[in-house]
């Protein structure tokens, strides 16, 4: 089976350590970056199947990091995973592209899903 | 829901035949179709959830009202984004609508006052009691007897709310503190204690803003000017704090002893202490918010102290009928607040301020403020144990002074005092007491204690009344407190504040040292907890027993439960359904819950007219299924209606594979179609024939009545609705069934293929014509039917959701033919639900009926596995 390309950005390391772990063991190829301009940068270098985003990090925020992310690859699925549950950046998020929004804590299954229904609506909406 | 994809993914595998680009796009509506009915399943799911917090004594807080209504606003989202792909440019107005809604839900949530900036640091000869927002109830009440009574109080400052949030908004702390509360969602002591770890740690690392900085060296100053031994006391004043509300006695940290430069580590570390395990689990069990909390502190200059204590200008428990009690230890009262000392203590009457009862105990400890910084502890010796730790004089002219400040505030108070070696008193913090109206007869002892037989402590003082009931569990470690169980009656050595975090789910509370003036007697009290403070060798004695009853009117534990004893029992319960966070869950339902737009062919179904998030999931659901069968001649698209012999009111889509015909006819009979899936579910449906709707009695009938009456558009909507059409989505090994039989909604979805791994039964069930009560009674019934043949059930209030997961192939076949069986005869029935004989007979029927079917299927009865 092809394996899934992730970007997972969040500014906590341990969260990120224990998703990859988690994903590696599905067929799921994880990279991870722990704040916005990074995680532009490997955007702009490589090629994901769908992004995992955090919204609040230090620097620049979710917020922006989609929009520059969606500036650069529109088609590209990027999920909203936060620990601060704001409508603000739900409203947002949805209205900058966002594939969904999801709150931590979030189970590995439902994460999991999510991603695949992402990856599976970019291919329709690109067909 | 997974089956649906691979029935998609398979047709596109194996397309049709004339695959074209219309094809594409009907995929991508399927798609978009199980996106949308996947998120608005999981925000109705939500929202039973909070319908049913809102209505329940759960204890949650606001980080999970909030976690809560954004899970809901997030599913409304996704269905909308769905909707909106589904036909672009169509649905746009519904952004707007939900973005309104939505802003309306969250001021609904924040309905507190704006809070304006004020000073930073206010000294304590400018506070008075209308500062209370500024300054907490502490400093504003000390302010208030020094500025308007002239009752000497400490010298210091107040480092108000303002300042407070500086520090939160300015270094970004508010939310992140906000975010690891919700990321915890926990009642559990061991991760709120680990919660207390993060936010302390993140409040440590946090930058100080410099003004906030400035503004506090200035003070302190100010206060110490040039006098080099200056110790101050930092006290949490919290907003909130000391209310006759709720007392949170005890439960935010006061650092002693603490030299001037050193203020600011002690006022991170108050502030943190409103984020302690204890506090947390405080504020949970009375329904306090714990987002927008403020903690004010105060800086006062610590009196050396030759003794102090604490005054009561009535008996909290009502022993002493019109009494004052004043309590006393030699050196600081810290003591008799943290429970760690006997204290001695006096009755005065409160008219005459004369002393008519004396308790002159053994005290082993004094505390003392150390001019290295902190709070020594000396052990007492000779006969400054055993004489009183004031003279007779100074106890009626602490009545006096106590007096006084009652008549100022007009609330009985909790005070607390201290004497300097000159014979100078101060007053160091006044509350309003919470004081128990019943009890006055506690005096009046049953006539005999038929039970003293089985009494194993006698001559207990109750710090707090009640009579109740448990195993005794001993706590001296933090380690036996994450293992209190539920209901247990808690021993301890030492009544120790942070045993407060263990009160809500005692029984009772009795502690061998400590005294029914300490913080932890108040929190006790108001729980409604019966406690012993200060009962001596209660642990050695009490440790080697199971259950105890403890009883404060007769002052004794007895061995078991004495059940004649409980029955007196007047506990009182906090009830948690008033309270600031359930206030704040009920006013954001009104944007989230109530139905309005349920006639589709009405005018008023539309974007503007959704006024809740429930609203536009009704919507986008009703639209998304015009959208999705909506003609057009695409490949697969055409909805064809199934016929048996003659034409039926279902339609039936086939994603590929579900049918043997090519679907460009009108109709498809039924012998045509080769979905597994869809036979098992259309043999359930069909195998008995439905008796029809039940005779009503009147109730049953009144009920629908009242309820279409109630909601007009319900009885407006009932036509179309019946008449409605009900749609199969098929694949060789998959079913979806959306169908609205009357009121009531219901889904069945299944997988059935050889990988067990990936087959699924989903059965969800929601709505009806009668009274929630009679529908929810319902749903338990359909629920209890699924349960028996394995499906694992759910039911909040009238919706039920049930699934079976990982089974094989005929596990699957058999559970979708109960599920079809239970979709058609469960119509109507809620409206005799309120008849137990009606329930009864139902129940046996569904079983008789259901083994009758299964029967009839390859292996027989049961669903979650095969028989080998």
């Amino acid at each position: 089976m092809k394996r899934i390309r992730l970007l997972m950005v969040d500014d906590e390391s341990d969260f990120l350590m224990v998703y990859s772990r988690r994903f590696a063991r599905r067929n799921v190829d994880v990279t991870v970056r722990c704040n916005g301009k990074e995680a532009i940068e490997a955007v702009k270098d490589n090629e994901f199947d769908v992004v995992v985003l955090d919204i609040m990090m230090p620097g620049l925020n979710g917020i922006e990091t989609l929009r520059e992310i969606k500036g650069i690859e529109p088609d590209l699925p990027v999920v909203i995973l936060t620990g601060h549950a704001n409508s603000e950046a739900l409203i947002q998020g949805m209205g900058w592209g966002a594939f969904d929004y999801m709150l931590k804590p979030v189970g590995t299954d439902e994460l999991y899903f999510k991603i695949i229904d992402a990856i599976k609506s970019r291919k329709f909406e690109s067909a | 829901m997974h089956g649906f994809f691979d029935a998609i993914s398979r047709f596109i595998r194996k397309p049709a035949e004339g695959k074209d680009d219309s094809s594409e796009r009907f995929l991508a509506r399927c798609d978009n179709f199980r996106l949308l009915l996947a998120a608005n399943n999981k925000a109705l799911e939500t929202m039973a959830e909070m319908t049913e917090e809102s209505q329940s004594d759960l204890l949650f807080g606001m980080s999970h009202v909030r976690a809560q209504s954004l899970k809901v606003a997030a599913g409304v989202r996704q269905m909308i984004e769905r909707l909106c792909r589904m036909n672009p440019g169509k649905y746009d107005a519904l952004k707007d609508t939900f973005n309104q809604i939505v802003m309306k839900m969250e001021k609904a949530a924040d309905d507190r006052e704006e809070s304006r900036r004020g000073p930073l640091v206010l000294a304590m000869e400018n506070i008075r009691a209308d500062m209370i927002s500024e300054t907490g109830s502490k400093m504003a009440l000390l302010g208030e007897l020094s500025g308007e009574l002239g009752i000497r109080v400490p010298q210091g400052f107040s480092i108000t709310a303002s300042a407070f949030r500086l520090l939160m908004e300015s270094s970004g702390l508010e939310d992140e503190i906000n975010r690891l509360i919700q990321i915890t969602d926990s009642k559990e002591l061991e991760e709120l204690y680990s919660l207390e770890a993060s936010i302390t740690r993140a409040i440590d690392l946090a930058i100080m803003p410099s003004d906030l900085q400035l503004a506090i060296e200035e003070a302190s100053r100010r206060l110490s000017d040039g006098r080099k031994n200056i110790r101050l006391a930092i006290r949490s004043s919290a907003l909130g704090e000391d209310s006759s509300e709720a007392s949170f006695a005890g439960q935010f940290l006061s650092v002693l002893g603490v030299v001037p430069g050193d203020i600011m580590e002690s006022y991170r570390r108050v502030v943190a202490s409103m984020y302690s395990a204890t506090a947390m689990t405080y504020r949970l069990s009375r329904g306090l918010r714990e987002d927008g909390v403020v903690m004010c502190v105060g800086c006062v200059e610590m009196i050396d102290a030759a003794a102090g204590g604490v005054i009561y200008t009535r008996d909290p428990i009502g022993k002493y009928d019109n009494s004052i009690i004043v309590s006393a230890v030699p050196g600081l009262p810290s003591t008799i607040v943290d429970g760690s000392s006997h204290a001695d203590s006096w009755v005065l009457d409160r008219e005459s301020l004369l002393i008519s009862k004396a308790m002159i105990v053994d005290k082993k400890w004094r505390h003392r403020v150390s001019f290295n910084g902190g709070i020594n502890r000396e052990m007492l010796h000779g006969d400054r144990r055993s004489l009183p730790s004031i003279p007779d004089e100074v106890v009626e002219e602490l009545a006096g002074i106590a007096m006084r400040i009652e008549r100022h505030f007009n609330l009985p108070q909790d005070i607390e005092w201290a004497q300097t070696h000159d014979g100078k008193i101060y007053i160091l913090q006044s509350r309003p007491l919470s004081v128990r109206e019943e009890q006055t007869q506690s005096e009046q002892l049953p006539e005999k204690d038929k039970d003293a037989p089985f009494a194993i402590l006698t001559d207990c003082n109750p710090s707090s009344p009640g009579i109740a009931s448990g195993p005794v569990s001993v706590v001296e470690t933090d380690d036996d407190m994450l293992r209190f169980p539920e209901g247990a009656v808690l021993l301890t050595r030492n009544a120790r504040p942070r045993l407060s975090a263990l009160l809500p789910k005692a029984a009772a509370l009795i502690a061998e040292h400590g005294n029914a003036t300490g913080h932890l007697a108040n929190i006790a009290r108001e729980f409604g907890i019966p406690a012993f403070i200060g009962a001596p060798d209660a642990v050695e004695r009490l440790s080697k027993f199971g259950v105890v009853t403890v009883n404060s009117r007769t002052g004794k534990v007895y061995l078991g439960r004495r059940v004649d004893q409980l029955a007196e029992s007047d506990k009182l319960h906090i009830s948690p359904q008033d309270n600031e966070v359930i206030q704040a869950l009920r006013r954001m339902l009104p944007f989230i819950i109530p139905l309005s737009l349920t006639d589709p062919e009405s005018p008023d179904f539309s974007p503007e007219n959704c006024s809740s998030l429930h609203d536009i999931t009704r919507f986008c659901h009703e639209k998304a299924v015009a959208e999705m069968f909506r003609g057009g001649g695409m490949p697969g698209s055409n909805a064809r209606r199934l016929v048996d012999k003659r034409p039926l009111q279902y339609w039936l889509v086939d994603l590929g594979g579900g049918t043997s015909v090519s679907d460009e006819d009108e109709y498809v009979d039924l012998n045509d179609v080769v979905s597994n899936a869809m036979k098992a579910l259309w043999t359930g449906m069909t195998a008995v024939s439905w008796e029809g709707p039940p005779a009503v009695n009147t109730g049953g009938f009144m009920s629908i009545v009242s309820e279409a009456a109630q909601n007009p558009s319900l009885a407006a909507g009932m036509a179309n609705e019946m008449a409605d059409r009900n749609y199969f989505i098929v694949g060789k090994n998959y079913c979806n069934l959306q169908s609205r039989f009357g009121f009531h909604f219901c889904t069945v979805e299944g997988f059935a293929g050889d990988d067990q791994e990936r087959n699924y039964t989903f059965f969800q069930f929601k709505g009806g014509a009668a009274d929630m009560n009679r529908r929810t009674i319902r749903s338990r019934l359909i629920a209890d039917a699924l349960e028996r043949q394995g499906f694992i059930a759910e039911v909040r209030d009238d919706a039920l959701f049930a699934r079976i997961e990982g089974v094989s192939k005929g596990a699957v076949e058999r559970a979708l033919a109960v599920a079809g069986y239970l979709l058609v005869h469960t119509r109507q029935i809620d409206m005799v639900m309120a008849d137990e004989n009606a329930c009864r007979k139902y129940k046996d029927k569904f079983d008789a009926d259901i083994k009758a079917i299964l029967s009839q299927m390859p292996n027989g009865n049961g669903c979650s596995s095969d028989r080998s």
